[in-house]
């Protein structure tokens, strides 16, 4: 895994054993992948009784180095042995190795949702609805007699949902039952692949 | 049913028996064009030149058979019920038997020129697809997650000749099938009895 200098720094400060033992090791990972999955920006999130002893700008050097390794790890899909020879590169020490991988572990999982869902992409479609009526008569003409439906598509953009409204008949929304049938076939064929 | 034609209406349409069928027959050209694409004071003067009358005897004549035209084919009006309506006019045979054959003739491209002036909502006009499968993003590498985008194309509002709004969206492969079976279930509900008997019997 490629890592600036400053992180490299920072990380070779953590494996240092008169810092960092193991338990204020261990708080340290422990914090480091909470602060990235709490929502809210926590100025107190280092506010942790094992660490209050460490000086508190190498507690913050440290800190960065540790964010910005995990989330290097989890964009990259690291597995055990090059994290683990990462590690060892930055002079950890074996059971540093474990205690890190072992709380990685368990955060994984959500930190790559997190991360994939950052970023922009078109509206997601979340949810459609629809209407069947009978259209009889409008001003401009009487005796219609036509049966059509109203169809709502709500999507979703960067937290912004949308409403879509349009009408169809009852070809056009066979063709477009259709449409969606075909992407369907295609999505099948292609997880058989 | 019949239609009930107002005192002015009946006067515009008084001039129509002092002219010559063929005239009649311009008329009724005039009319459909003037449906089409509007008209111009200059067919009215023409006319009115040829037939030396004044040019609002002329125009009144020609508005007043293309409204009888419009309301006859609004209310679908059978071939008895428009004889009867134009009974009251007091018309020889031959001049209501030519009303008749203009009605008969146009009616149709009426209804359908006077179905595109409410103004409607979107209506449904192709969705174009396309399955992808995301490989990475800036902030993570080594993904496999399908994707299918499309395109919804709809007319816009009133006149479905215009230009289409395209809208670009994107769905994974569950909400795709959610969407499939909610569709059929919309699909199965012109098919119910309660569907049919509405159908059948609202005409």
């Amino acid at each position: 895994m490629e890592l600036s200098e400053s992180v490299q720094r920072g990380l070779q400060a953590l494996a240092d054993a008169s810092s960092f033992d193991q338990s204020s090791f261990q708080a340290l990972i422990d914090v480091s992948h909470r602060s990235l999955l709490s929502s809210h920006g926590d100025p107190a999130v280092l506010d942790h009784p094992e660490l209050k002893q460490i000086d508190q700008i190498l507690l913050k050097q440290v800190h960065t180095a540790a964010t910005t390794f995990i989330l290097e790890a989890v964009k990259q899909n690291a597995d055990k042995s090059t994290i683990s020879s990462s590690l060892e590169e930055l002079t950890f020490s074996a059971e540093k190795i474990e205690i890190f991988y072992s709380i990685y572990q368990k955060h994984k999982k959500e930190l790559e949702h997190l991360l994939a869902s950052i970023g922009r992409r078109p509206a997601q479609i979340n949810d459609i609805s629809w209407r069947l009526q009978y259209h009889m008569k409008n001003g401009q003409v009487d005796k219609v007699n036509e049966p059509f439906y109203s169809i709502s598509l709500n999507s979703e953009k960067d937290g912004c949902s949308e409403d879509m409204n349009f009408t169809c008949t009852m070809e056009q929304l066979q063709d477009l039952v259709g449409k969606l049938k075909d992407a369907a076939k295609s999505v099948e064929k292609a997880s058989q692949m | 049913m019949l239609l009930v034609l107002s005192e002015e209406h009946k006067e515009h349409l008084a001039f129509l028996p002092k002219v010559d069928t063929k005239v009649v027959g311009e008329f009724g050209r005039i009319t459909m064009e003037f449906l089409r694409r509007g008209t111009s004071p200059k067919i009215y003067e023409g006319a009115a030149k040829k037939l030396c009358v004044p040019v609002e005897i002329v125009q009144h004549g020609v508005e007043g058979l293309m409204f009888l035209m419009l309301e006859s084919s609004k209310h679908m009006l059978s071939e008895v019920d428009f004889l009867d309506s134009v009974l009251v006019l007091g018309f020889d045979e031959e001049l209501n038997q030519i009303l008749l054959q203009l009605y008969l003739q146009h009616h149709n491209q009426i209804r359908s020129i006077l179905s595109h002036l409410p103004s409607s909502l979107p209506a449904y006009h192709n969705l174009e697809w396309r399955l992808d499968i995301q490989l990475a993003s800036r902030l993570c590498r080594q993904q496999v997650i399908p994707m299918l985008t499309m395109r919804l194309l709809l007319t816009r509002g009133c006149d479905s000749h215009s230009d289409y709004s395209s809208r670009v969206l994107q769905a994974d492969p569950s909400t795709l099938l959610y969407l499939i079976s909610t569709l059929e279930a919309a699909l199965a509900a012109i098919k119910t009895s309660h569907g049919r008997r509405i159908l059948r019997n609202i005409k």
